[in-house]
């Protein structure tokens, strides 16, 4: 049960009486008999809220930033209208609304209440509970019940990078020769013949086909199809920092208006906004790659790797490539372990039996590096085409270039020490023979396709 | 999306609720057994409040109280001998009970007393204690500092009562008599007890009354000194400290208190008050719903390390390492622009240096490669000056 406002206003109202009344004792005990009375009765004709039954139905994906809605239909086979207010209790990181929904189901009936998400963290949010709170005739109590009625949404990665995908697309198709620009170059496979036109490279005719068919006959050459691509993202430790400014406002981002209180100052340097897990960085970049190694006619492969498989998506076809991606990146959260590079590399090695290009979206943390992947890359390098692909944090930049005062200058020294070793690790690595992209966490996804597209433009696919 | 994206955990083929809410046979279930367990410890709780003796606090020197601290043993055995005990807890009540002097008013409290009024009562005074007013009471006794420790002691003087009681626990407080006095039981630097006549009548004071007491009574000679120094054949006016402290009272006009002036309904008013704000405790206090938890994930911006490594820098001041540090990342990156190998010496780099910008090659050679700058302000400027030679390379 629950009482309402109404019934201590009247209390409060009882004060007065007592006050005024004659003889005092008798009135308290006589407006206390009164409420009770009254309570109890509103208690009785209150709507029942055991017998209702629920129903969901809408949404169960929703794209990180995106607004999902769930309907909520209430049953009331009781006898009495249920009229009161309903919470549908979720997660807080599921952003649900409206917290209280007037309710008003007559004997018998249906309603139907709507209840939108709008999330703030990626993963499966599900439904915890949905309390009635049903008034009586009276307004001075209500009877309250909790029911479970399960439905789970999972928020899955925005992939915001998407807009960058149709000029790479269009980079792609000159490389395909669907763009009239027929020059042969490395990395080019024999496609069909044809006959010659003016303006083709000569170098490219056929002399034998021409022989047999009384005809010029030029070969013509596409980049190497069917290659194929895994996709390694590292949900260790080291994924978990954050960098940048999120463009969608994650749990945690408080700062971001989302705030109890009004903000009126600034947010200043010191209490920045906590920007993006490295991690959501480098799904937006897994995410455009694998879109254009699929149109590239490309096999792409995930793996989620920390001290175990997290993810693993293989053998998908070119049109449920993303959102089997996307379905299997909407769970993972950066683990607070040192990832476990030797695993990482034996779980490679074992799924990968072909040569493929293995990108392996991790930091490019010196340290964390040298213990863990730099003693195990000969093994992947020395079968696989190697790319590290690295997000920097544009604060180090910030950091590294002020110099206001003396206190700047040894942050912009710290800052400064951690790029170096940032080159450093980097220039080992391309020692190695691994291709290395290190970009800022708004690039990093165009930059990683950009290499993509250089390496098969090269043919070292 | 195609079909393989439902979630795992698909919610059952219309969404069929069940009800969560804890039922009256349910609560009752899972309650009963706390309830029984509650109602079995009250029970028994009540039942040896009933059944056990009423005991009462013990009230220390009580001629009424029968408990250790207590000296009903000490009155009893005095009645038996003829002597009459009146007990009195207040200054008017012994002054109405002295009569013509010839009483002997045993003090063993005067918290709540006043002592001129007491010091007024005629006859002989036994003081027990240091009590407050002790200077009004016993004029000339004053207690000295220092606490000797109640034992068993001589009394080492000729005093006939004293004397034939022997030795008493005895000690708490060591007092120094006027002239004239008798000081028996020598405790630190006086006596433990002092007697003198004073104003018609033999005033004595003790340190303690321990060897009155009920627990001490029948120790060493305790009983034979309190009956010597009380039994001395004249009644006794025995004050105790109240039972209940006296209050003042707050008269108005009429002699009406404020709780008189109220009206009668005010504290019902109130009690209906305080009704009111349970009920409205309870409406703002009944929640709709559970709460729900989740589990976050960790919010660590990636830049802290280096951040820390920055302050650290500035707490030890580690001018040297942060010109290093500077320094490297300038070599670092002029080095591929001066179109010198990666491992490029020292005077090579400051060779092109110096013909690439015009700088002075000594100036540049001691920003790159000199002695750390001594002061924050030397390194604020190298580090400006590193800013100018990459700018200037950039430049040109």
């Amino acid at each position: 049960m629950a009482l309402t406002g109404r019934a201590g206003l009247v209390a409060a109202l009882g004060i007065v009486v007592v006050l005024l009344a004659p003889v005092p004792g008798a009135a308290v005990a006589g407006v206390c008999l009164l409420l009770a009375a009254a309570i109890v009765v509103d208690l009785v004709f209150a709507g029942a809220v055991r017998p209702l039954r629920f129903h969901r139905s809408g949404d169960t994906l929703v794209r990180l930033g995106g607004r999902a809605s769930v309907e909520l239909i209430v049953e009331n086979p009781g006898g009495r209208r249920v009229r009161g207010v309903l919470r549908d209790a979720w997660p807080p990181s599921a952003g649900a609304g409206p917290r209280l929904i007037p309710l008003d189901v007559p004997a018998g009936e249906r309603r139907k209440v709507v209840v939108t998400l709008e999330p703030t963290r990626r993963g499966d949010r599900s439904s915890v509970a949905v309390t009635v709170r049903s008034v009586g005739p009276l307004g001075l109590a209500a009877r309250q019940g909790t029911h479970r009625a399960p439905w789970s949404v999972r928020v899955l990665p925005p992939f915001l990078s998407r807009k960058h995908l149709p000029s790479r697309l269009t980079r792609l198709r000159e490389l395909e020769g669907q763009h009239p620009a027929l020059v042969r170059g490395q990395g080019t496979e024999f496609d069909s013949l044809r006959e010659y036109v003016v303006g083709d490279d000569v170098r490219s005719i056929d002399w034998r086909a021409t022989a047999r068919r009384h005809d010029v006959v030029v070969r013509t050459w596409r980049p190497e199809r069917d290659r194929r691509v895994l996709i390694v993202l590292d949900t260790g430790r080291t994924s978990a920092g954050r960098v940048g400014d999120a463009p969608v406002p994650l749990a945690g981002a408080v700062a971001q208006g989302g705030g109890l209180l009004p903000s009126s100052a600034p947010p200043s340097a010191a209490r920045a906004v906590p920007g993006w897990p490295r991690l959501d960085w480098s799904m937006d970049a897994a995410l455009l790659l694998a879109a254009l190694a699929a149109r590239a006619g490309d096999q792409v492969d995930f793996l989620a790797y920390d001290r175990s498989v997290r993810a693993w998506v293989s053998g998908a076809s070119r049109t449920e490539l993303l959102p089997s991606m996307v379905n299997a990146m909407a769970p993972i959260e950066a683990e607070l372990v040192e990832a476990d590079a030797q695993g990482m590399v034996a779980a490679v090695l074992s799924r990968a039996r072909r040569r493929c290009l293995v990108v392996l979206l991790t930091d490019l943390n010196g340290a964390a590096l040298d213990e863990g992947l730099m003693p195990v890359l000969p093994q992947l390098s020395s079968r696989h085409l190697v790319l590290v692909a690295g997000i920097s944090d544009p604060r180090l930049a910030a950091m590294a270039a002020a110099r206001g005062s003396a206190e700047e200058v040894y942050d912009a020294a710290a800052a400064e020490h951690a790029r170096l070793e940032r080159r450093r690790i980097t220039a080992r690595l391309r020692r190695h023979g691994v291709e290395v992209v290190d970009a800022p966490p708004d690039d990093i996804a165009p930059a990683l396709a950009d290499a993509y597209l250089a390496l098969k433009a090269a043919g070292r696919l | 999306m195609s079909a393989d994206l439902r979630p795992v955990a698909a919610p059952p083929a219309g969404g069929a609720s069940a009800s969560v809410s804890p039922t009256l046979r349910s609560t009752w279930r899972a309650g009963r057994v706390a309830a029984l367990l509650g109602l079995v410890i009250v029970l028994a709780a009540a039942l040896g409040v009933l059944l056990a003796p009423g005991q009462r606090e013990s009230r220390y020197l009580d001629p009424d109280d029968t408990s250790l601290a207590g000296s009903k043993a000490l009155a009893e055995l005095l009645r038996a001998r003829g002597v009459t005990v009146d007990r009195v807890d207040s200054a008017e009540a012994a002054a109405a009970s002295a009569g013509g002097g010839d009483r002997l008013l045993l003090i063993t409290d005067t918290v709540y007393v006043n002592e001129f009024r007491l010091a007024a009562v005629p006859g002989d005074k036994l003081v027990v204690g240091a009590v407050p007013g002790l200077e009004a009471l016993a004029p000339g006794v004053r207690p000295l500092p220092g606490q000797p420790r109640e034992r068993s002691r001589e009394p080492r003087c000729d005093l006939p009562g004293v004397a034939a009681a022997g030795s008493a626990y005895v000690g708490g407080t060591a007092f120094a008599g006027p002239s004239g006095s008798t000081g028996c039981y020598p405790a630190g630097d006086g006596h433990a007890l002092v007697t003198y006549e004073h104003d018609g009548g033999r005033v004595t004071v003790v340190g303690s009354g321990s060897f009155m007491t009920n627990q001490r009574l029948a120790e060493d000679g305790n009983a034979a000194l309190a009956l010597n120094l009380i039994g001395t054949g004249k009644p006794v006016t025995w004050l105790v400290r109240p039972q209940t402290p006296p209050v003042g009272e707050l008269p108005g006009t009429r002699g009406e208190s404020m709780y008189d002036l109220m009206p009668a309904g005010v504290g019902w008013a109130v009690l209906m008050g305080c009704l009111s704000v349970a009920l409205v405790a309870f409406w703002r206090g009944r929640r709709l719903g559970p709460v729900v938890a989740e589990r976050l994930p960790v919010v660590v911006r990636a830049a802290e390390t280096v951040e820390g490594r920055g302050r650290l820098y500035r707490a030890r001041r580690a001018r040297e390492r942060a010109a290093g540090a500077l320094r490297a990342g300038t070599i670092d990156r002029l080095t591929p622009r001066l179109g010198l190998a990666p491992g490029a010496g020292g005077h090579e780099v400051v060779a092109a240096l110096a013909a690439r910008t015009g700088q002075d090659p000594h100036q540049v050679g001691s920003a790159l490669y000199g002695p750390p700058p001594g002061d924050d302000a030397g390194l604020v400027a190298l580090a400006r000056y590193l800013d100018f030679i990459e700018r200037q390379v950039s430049e040109l």
